[in-house]
């Protein structure tokens, strides 16, 4: 097995693009995932999640662009590159008619010796040990989601890639589902997990790209992304519309919305909170109210989504 | 070619595994050979019993060549389904997208199949066969019984036969998916074939077709009791040719169809 180049990003493509005909599915997509994090590829259902992923793994051709997955450049360095790396694509499957650990024996012989003393570790890890003897065909869906994990653990991966791995779980299939990803980026292996839905990414990942149309429009720690336009406040004040006019003319505001009852406020500069405190008090008006608030990925995703959709 | 690009041992042997293990494929196997043959001079010989005068012992030579004939009709059955398991089995399963992740060579993938499948296969074969020639042994009576070397070389001859429908089916399989290949294969095998051989004004070109170079290379001791249709005389060498040439086309069109597909 050739040595695995140590470059910060385990993922990068460079205008990667995928089209069926006259239809671009992803289209110039720029994507770089760190090493040692849970990385959230997010979008809604037909954004090009699973054919990025498909061009990743070498399962159908990019049109275009460039990509390397563990530093080895794409397609030249598959072989290499996924001798590390474990996938799942949409769901796993098997051959029904074997066992779970005869599945697993399958792709050990396809993958090398150095597998076959990782299936009962394998096994163990994801709790399937006492029904490795079943056929695979008795299984649940969340028992074959498990040993779809087992199966990645047979490369040893440096990289797993899994593709909307919550689809059809329970709420403690998806439970454990999240334990695991957490316990591997702990052991410092990368996570690259395609979802559409937000409260996943978010629980799950620590970063994320939002993808849409399959193009990604925005990239990065989850807790930039939530921040990226500044800090959020609400404010409650006695004078609602002299406050409004007051910081509308202030440089470090970005943003003033009324609801009625109460002012959203953006402010581009964070450090300037407790100056416009004082200048509101100074200027007479009387502060019931100031309380900074940490915008959701969702908040965050639906502002994307809807530049996107006005700009159409 | 890289060694990764090749099969590696264990490879073959999980292809071997997938086929094992499906125990409706064992069964038909079983039927296909050795079931039809115990069939075939069991009701010959119980024929025999019941009315010795009318109806000769089941085995001698004659005979061999009635058991061989069902053999490789029925082996060739068994064949293509066989050889559409061993081919398209992974990516009807959906589990093809999972060994191509592995990194492995989409080529290797496809050469494993080979001799798993032969391996699957021909021991099934080889019984069948086996009691054939037994059977062709223990009940001559009055009739001649085979000689060692005529035993030997039906034996191969048969395998030869089973094994090119084989070859044939795993590359068609990897073409056009398994529920068409059995069809394609066992149309070719017992309707086109013998229809073919029939028509002389095609002359020559009758030549190409591997059912008639296969009837070409059987053996002479069988006599008339293997015949499925005129014997147009061919040297080894365009026997060998015409066979090597079509199960090489079959394989390396399925193996690009393999090696480019979107898995």
């Amino acid at each position: 097995m050739t040595t695995t180049p140590l470059t910060p990003y385990v993922v990068e493509t460079v205008g990667l693009t995928k089209r069926f005909g006259d239809r671009t599915v992803v289209g110039d997509v720029a994507l770089r995932v760190p090493r040692g994090v849970a990385f959230g590829y997010l979008g809604p259902n037909g954004a090009g999640k699973t054919t990025l992923i498909r061009m990743l793994l070498g399962l159908t051709p990019a049109s275009s662009g460039s990509m390397s997955l563990l530093g080895f450049p794409l397609p030249h360095g598959r072989a290499d590159a996924l001798a590390r790396v474990g996938a799942i694509v949409e769901e796993p499957r098997f051959h029904g008619h074997l066992t779970g650990r005869e599945n697993l024996e399958i792709v050990a012989a396809v993958r090398g010796p150095h597998a076959y003393p990782l299936i009962d570790g394998a096994l163990d890890r994801v709790g399937l040990s006492a029904r490795a003897g079943d056929r695979v065909k008795t299984y649940s869906l969340g028992m074959r989601q498990r040993l779809g994990i087992a199966r990645c653990l047979l490369a040893d991966p440096q990289l797993l890639i899994l593709d909307e791995p919550m689809n059809g779980l329970d709420p403690a299939g998806i439970q454990e589902f999240r334990g695991f990803v957490r316990s591997f980026v702990e052991e410092g292996r990368t996570i690259v997990l395609s979802s559409h839905l937000l409260d996943e990414v978010e629980k799950t990942c620590d970063h994320v790209a939002i993808v849409d149309q399959g193009r990604i429009v925005v990239q990065g720690s989850i807790d930039e992304l939530r921040g990226v336009d500044g800090l959020h406040l609400v404010l409650e004040v006695d004078d609602t519309a002299r406050a409004r006019g007051l910081l509308a003319a202030d440089r470090a505001v970005g943003l003033v919305a009324d609801d009625g009852e109460s002012l959203r406020v953006t402010l581009l500069d964070p450090a300037v909170v407790s100056d416009l405190n004082r200048r509101l008090v100074e200027s007479g008006i009387a502060v019931r109210r100031l309380e900074p608030q940490q915008a959701t990925l969702e908040q965050r995703f639906l502002e994307v989504t809807t530049r996107l959709e006005n700009a159409a | 070619m890289t060694a990764y690009a090749l099969p590696a041992p264990r490879m073959m042997g999980a292809d071997f595994l997938k086929l094992r293990r499906r125990r409706g494929l064992v069964a038909v196997l079983a039927m296909l050979t050795v079931g039809a043959v115990t069939i075939t001079y069991g009701t010959i010989e119980i024929m025999h019993l019941v009315d010795g005068t009318t109806h000769g012992p089941a085995g001698g030579v004659r005979h061999l060549g009635h058991g061989v004939w069902v053999l490789s009709a029925l082996g060739a059955v068994a064949a293509a389904i066989v050889g559409s398991f061993a081919s398209a089995g992974d990516l009807d399963a959906g589990v093809y997208r999972e060994l191509v992740v592995t990194g492995r060579s989409r080529l290797a993938l496809y050469l494993a199949r080979i001799p798993a499948g032969f391996a699957f296969l021909l021991p099934f074969v080889a019984a069948g066969y086996a009691l054939a020639a037994g059977a062709s042994v223990v009940f001559a009576g009055s009739n001649p019984a085979p000689d060692t070397r005529l035993l030997v070389v039906t034996g191969l001859w048969t395998v030869l036969q089973v094994a090119f429908y084989y070859l044939l089916a795993v590359g068609i399989s990897s073409l056009v998916g398994r529920s068409y290949t059995v069809g394609i294969v066992l149309a070719w095998r017992l309707a086109l074939t013998p229809i073919l051989a029939t028509i002389s004004a095609l002359g020559i070109v009758r030549e190409l077709v591997p059912g008639v170079a296969l009837q070409s290379l059987a053996p002479a001791g069988l006599g008339d009791s293997i015949r499925q249709g005129p014997v147009i005389p061919m040297s080894l060498a365009a026997t060998a040719a015409v066979l090597v040439v079509w199960a090489g086309v079959a394989l390396a069109a399925g193996g690009r169809r393999d090696t480019t597909r979107d898995a």
